[in-house]
């Protein structure tokens, strides 16, 4: 799985490997900076696709998140793996993205205090397609959109999803726990779910579980 | 065990976080309460749709675009040019055709005013867009308007002759080489082009007839932002051409024919 492993468990090969690839970013070679961008380019679009709903803000996203990341590249220590604190900064530039945006329009960007027992909801779905928990994720205040996005999607635990967002793991379980109760409510309302907000898809499309085969 | 301590735990059980002990309660209660055995088979079904989700690659186009950023960058172009002295080789970027770099730093220019446009068209409703030399809203500083319109126009159309010149020159060059340009690609280019400057003239239209459109304002801003994208998309394939990389600019074409 793409997380950070405490050090002694990483292998060194990998460790090293990274390493290298850094400095080589840092000494002007466009070709290993070209490597770092394929290597975790797929994983960060689809994190700022997934956080601000659209294609061409994701494109704007993507390219700002790496044009940080050689900007701040000389202070990545290696205590982390770089895929760690390359989601680390991902995470930062779409939240700052959204925030500014939410201010601009003057926006309550999370209620996270409502009660959500889901106590008024009768019965089970008869299932859960993809395009509509897409759907329902974009619905989500993003505090916990953004912890559905890394612990549910990408696989990070608890405790990762918690460094990666600067917040406790305790907040994280319950981030991302109120963003499973929030997408059930959503997905039991009647009202026709082509009424609301919808991922425009881009091209390509790999499952996140064969990607993560491929790790 | 009470509903709310089913609550407690079932998050805890979706985690795999969860004792033997703690678990036959959870599914003890379950099996006697509906609700609650309704919110543990959908939360289930959530949290393995989720891990489901398609992945999609970004556009090639990011990349062509994040080369030119990079290559703007004074840190990056110092370390490269002392990489480059050191190896004796040319700097990554002394392939390019010096009409195909201007045209690329003119994106980036162009990309910057996109950007202000934005902000302004994401500002406050009724805000007057080309009627008047200034908009009313709240913000001063969101009031750019036509001037920037007219700025950004202006910048595409120069941006826009120098791919003419550039794409000119490419076709004669791979036309006189052994991997000619696909003749659909540069058709669908050229198609595309010519839709989305109709859809510019047209939303340009109906903001003179509609000042204070919101529907207006974004159409013509994501007018522009399709434009750019479709030239940023053409440097993507040429440099792919020029590196000789056959698969990387059919991957790029595909994406021009559905621009």
């Amino acid at each position: 799985m793409y997380v950070e492993a405490p050090s002694n468990l990483m292998a060194d090969d990998s460790r090293l490997a990274e390493t290298e690839l850094v400095e080589r970013c840092l000494n002007g070679d466009l070709g290993a900076f070209e490597d770092l961008y394929r290597q975790h380019s797929t994983r960060l679009y689809n994190l700022a696709f997934r956080m601000v709903g659209n294609a061409a803000d994701a494109e704007d996203l993507l390219q700002d998140i790496f044009l940080t990341v050689y900007r701040k590249l000389e202070s990545f220590r290696g205590a982390s793996a770089l895929g760690t604190w390359l989601y680390r900064l991902g995470m930062n530039v779409c939240l700052d993205r959204l925030r500014s945006k939410a201010a601009r329009q003057d926006q309550a960007t999370d209620t996270l205090d409502e009660r959500l027992s889901g106590a008024q909801i009768s019965g089970s779905l008869a299932g859960v397609s993809r395009i509509d928990l897409e759907r329902a994720i974009a619905s989500l205040p993003e505090g916990s959109r953004a912890a559905f996005l890394l612990h549910d999607v990408e696989g990070f635990d608890h405790t990762e999803v918690g460094q990666l967002l600067g917040v406790a793991e305790g907040t994280s379980k319950s981030q991302v726990h109120k963003a499973r109760l929030r997408i059930r409510e959503y997905l039991h309302q009647p009202a026709p779910k082509e009424a609301r907000p919808t991922l425009v898809k881009p091209a390509a499309p790999a499952t996140t579980a064969a990607a993560k085969q491929q790790k | 065990m009470t509903c709310d301590r089913f609550h407690e735990l079932v998050r805890d059980w979706l985690d795999g976080d969860i004792d033997a002990t703690s678990r036959a309660a959870l599914e003890a209660h379950a099996a006697t309460c509906d609700a609650c055995r309704a919110v543990m088979t959908d939360l289930r079904n959530i949290h393995q749709t989720a891990s489901t989700l398609e992945r999609h690659a970004p556009p090639p186009r990011v990349w062509a675009r994040l080369e030119q950023q990079l290559a703007a960058e004074p840190r990056f172009r110092e370390a490269a040019a002392r990489r480059a002295d050191s190896r004796t080789r040319p700097s990554p970027w002394s392939w390019r055709s010096p009409i195909l770099a201007l045209a690329a730093g003119l994106l980036i220019m162009i990309g910057g005013s996109l950007y202000l446009l934005h902000r302004w068209t994401q500002g406050p409703v009724n805000t007057p867009f080309v009627a008047g030399g200034n908009p009313t809203g709240n913000n001063p500083s969101n009031a750019p308007g036509p001037a920037l319109v007219e700025s950004i126009d202006s910048e595409l159309q120069q941006a826009a002759a120098h791919y003419e010149k550039a794409i000119a020159g490419l076709e004669q060059v791979a036309n006189a080489s052994d991997s000619p340009l696909d003749p659909d690609v540069m058709a669908a280019l050229h198609r595309n082009l010519g839709v989305i400057d109709k859809a510019i003239t047209e939303s340009r239209a109906a903001l003179v007839s509609q000042p204070t459109s919101r529907v207006a304002q974004q159409s013509l801003f994501d007018a522009f932002r399709r434009k750019v994208a479709l030239l940023q998309d053409t440097i993507a394939l040429m440099n792919e051409l020029r590196k000789g990389d056959q698969a990387g600019a059919a991957r790029v074409a595909s994406g021009l024919n559905k621009s």
